[in-house]
């Protein structure tokens, strides 16, 4: 019999992947700037989401599982085993957030760059802008 | 009887495959406007899903960075440049 949290759980898996994949082909293959920028986007929520979901340590405890969250603020010993028992992987979860500000940041300098070359050549066609001379 | 975290990984499942349609949705539309609401769709199913892989402070940052801000700044590239992708 098919374990009912592998499944579900390639489920997820599976759906990010072609989430990557879909939002690839919108980088790549869309004529317009604006829908690369979405695109880009969805690609690096999807990528974010993959880390965050390999951080899930579900196969070294399964049921019960807690965020990475310490409620005592004196921990003792016992508290910090405790915490590493239960606690999903912090780590991805601090780089995750730091790439969410990074892809911020990036973004509006990708939308900066969209508006500069909207008010120069008058598109955002990336076919018509490689056809455009001088 | 039904665990409580089968439920959890089910209801993860859905969302994920929501997610995969309005990802769908949001790349293949030709009108910039849609795409970027059916880009808010998926990024509030994707918070969603972060809240479920136990990671609550990455679903504040996430909320308003990714359905607040990037419409926002995306829609106001939309009205400043062409409203509707071509051919």
């Amino acid at each position: 019999m098919i374990d009912v949290f592998t499944f579900l759980f390639t489920i997820c898996m599976l759906s990010i992947v072609v989430n990557l994949g879909i939002s690839l082909y919108g980088v790549l293959y869309k004529p317009s700037l604006i829908k690369k920028i979405i695109s880009l986007t969805i690609f690096s929520d999807s990528a974010n989401i993959t880390a965050i979901i390999i951080g899930y340590v579900r196969w070294r405890n399964p049921g019960e599982i807690a965020p990475p969250v310490l409620l005592n603020p004196n921990p003792t010993l016992e508290d910090i085993e405790e915490f590493a028992k239960v606690a999903v992987d912090p780590l991805p979860q601090a780089l995750v957030l730091t790439a969410i500000v990074i892809g911020l940041a990036v973004t509006l300098f990708l939308v900066f760059l969209t508006l500069q070359i909207y008010r120069f050549y008058g598109t955002t066609d990336v076919r018509r802008i490689a056809k455009l001379k001088g | 009887m039904v665990e409580a975290s089968v439920i959890v990984l089910g209801i993860m499942a859905l969302f994920a495959l929501s997610s995969t349609i309005a990802t769908y949705l949001a790349i293949t539309e030709r009108s910039l406007v849609k795409a970027v609401l059916y880009s808010a769709v998926q990024s509030t199913l994707y918070a969603l899903i972060y809240y479920l892989l136990m990671a609550p402070d990455i679903v504040l940052v996430y909320v308003p960075v990714s359905v607040g801000l990037y419409p926002a700044i995306i829609l106001m590239l939309i009205k400043k440049t062409e409203k509707e992708e071509e051919g």
